[in-house]
């Protein structure tokens, strides 16, 4: 028999309050929504977390 | 072989010449099941129930020992904390007596804080230094694995009592209910990671927009765990509130309210907060109504609509779609990039029931666990 499990990924979404630019990357522990992190590798602006979410990812195993 | 010259009175022995044997295969039966048939049922019925029941024991012991972990971990109390926390868990409330029901919202509300107040002084006595972060988060896994326990209890009382009667009828309202009993257990389990890490779950979604938007505002304490700011929008003044992030907590916007209506004249209330979707629909869809959109106990709720009923202020709700699971555990891609379209349709709200110079007040409803302001 198959199974689907499913596996959910935490997601840190980072924009930059002056271009605009989003980066995605794995949730951090201590990453809160609306904090500032760091700053815009492409316009020096600042960073801050935009959003925090799960993604699943679809993991077929047998059982 | 030729199928088609079956006697069937032969077969079932209708014919004069009865056979016995056939008589007692189809008798025996009917007398079994009508004297036995309830006991039968009962115990087919109790094999699917006592797997619930073993899911339930495992479920409050890991959400015990996960706590217990967390307490070790992140607390460093000088002491075993286990006794300590088995006593917690064993907690209950004695609800207010409604045969009078006058009053008796006041009466609900003294007993859930006194008891909110008490549980959060005895874990800070774990270990008095602990940030106000951490407790919320400690006292929300306590509530998970008290609620976890009591929900194992009672399920198990329920079983026990209707095996102990051998009484069929007394086990179907629990079979019935199971189902549902079962997955607002596997939510509250599969939530202690989101609430260990301090993630944003569903029902962050009304702090998370309204957060937002109090983003480069002057941030002022209004009551126990509850923000507040002021802005402006196309000539109206905004009052903002939410509970007090990033810790996990769902503030007091009752007392707020009052607080801020004490000082201020309000023209509309409008709510943001997480709803349970209904089997069909789809998650993260946003919905507008009326009314006061809070759950819990239903304090809060009625402190609300006392004051607005009091001053004739309307209440609007924009309200966002998903199940128990999805509101309780990390917050989910489709949730949270739903967050920019609310703020527009709060926006678009404000357009089209105020008028320039009135003064609106804007409630992100919820836990707000990992969401800033």
């Amino acid at each position: 028999m198959f199974s689907k499990e499913k596996t959910v990924v935490a997601c840190t979404v980072e924009k930059c309050r002056l271009c605009g630019m989003e980066t995605k990357r794995k949730f951090q522990e201590g990453d809160f929504l609306f904090t500032e992190t760091s700053k815009c590798n492409s316009c020096n602006g600042i960073l801050i977390i935009e959003k925090i979410f799960g993604e699943t990812l679809n993991n077929i195993s047998t059982s | 072989m030729n199928y088609t010259n079956i006697d069937f009175d032969q077969l079932f022995g209708s014919n004069d010449q009865t056979n016995p044997v056939m008589m007692l295969i189809w008798i025996v039966p009917i007398i079994i099941f009508v004297f036995y048939g309830q006991r039968i049922q009962l115990q087919i019925t109790s094999g699917e129930l006592k797997k619930g029941i073993k899911k339930l024991e495992e479920y409050k012991i890991e959400s015990r020992n996960e706590l217990i972990g967390y307490v070790k971990k992140n607390m460093n109390p000088k002491d075993d904390p286990t006794k300590k926390i088995d006593r917690f868990l064993d907690y209950f409330t004695i609800m207010p007596v409604n045969m009078d029901p006058n009053g008796i919202v006041t009466k609900v509300r003294h007993i859930v804080r006194a008891r909110e107040n008490y549980s959060r002084e005895h874990v800070r006595s774990l270990s008095p230094d602990t940030s106000n972060l951490e407790l919320t988060k400690i006292q929300t896994l306590l509530e998970i694995a008290t609620s976890l326990q009591m929900i194992y209890k009672v399920v198990n009382h329920l079983f026990l009592t209707a095996k102990k009667q051998n009484n069929y009828p007394l086990i179907l309202p629990l079979q019935m209910m199971m189902p549902f009993i079962m997955e607002e257990a596997e939510a509250m389990h599969k939530a202690i990671p989101a609430f260990k890490m301090g993630q944003p779950i569903g029902d962050g979604i009304g702090p998370m927009v309204i957060g937002k938007m109090m983003l480069g505002t002057k941030k002022e304490s209004i009551a126990f765990q509850t923000v507040f700011s002021e802005t402006e929008y196309a000539g109206r003044r905004l009052f903002l509130l939410k509970a007090e992030g990033p810790d996990a907590v769902v503030g007091r916007p009752g007392d707020a309210v009052q607080s801020i209506i004490s000082k201020n004249k309000l023209d509309a209330i409008i709510m943001v907060d997480a709803s349970l979707k209904m089997e069909g629909e789809e998650s993260a869809t946003i919905s507008q109504g009326f009314g006061a959109a809070i759950g819990g106990i239903g304090t809060e709720r009625f402190q609300i609509e006392d004051i607005a009923t009091k001053y004739e202020i309307p209440i609007f709700a924009i309200v966002i779609k998903q199940s128990i699971k999805e509101a309780i555990t990390l917050m989910t891609k489709e949730i949270a990039d739903k967050a920019d379209e609310i703020r527009a349709q709060i926006y678009e709200m404000i357009q089209d029931n105020t008028k320039f110079g009135q003064s609106i007040l804007l409630i992100g409803v919820g836990n707000t666990m990992g969401v800033n302001q």
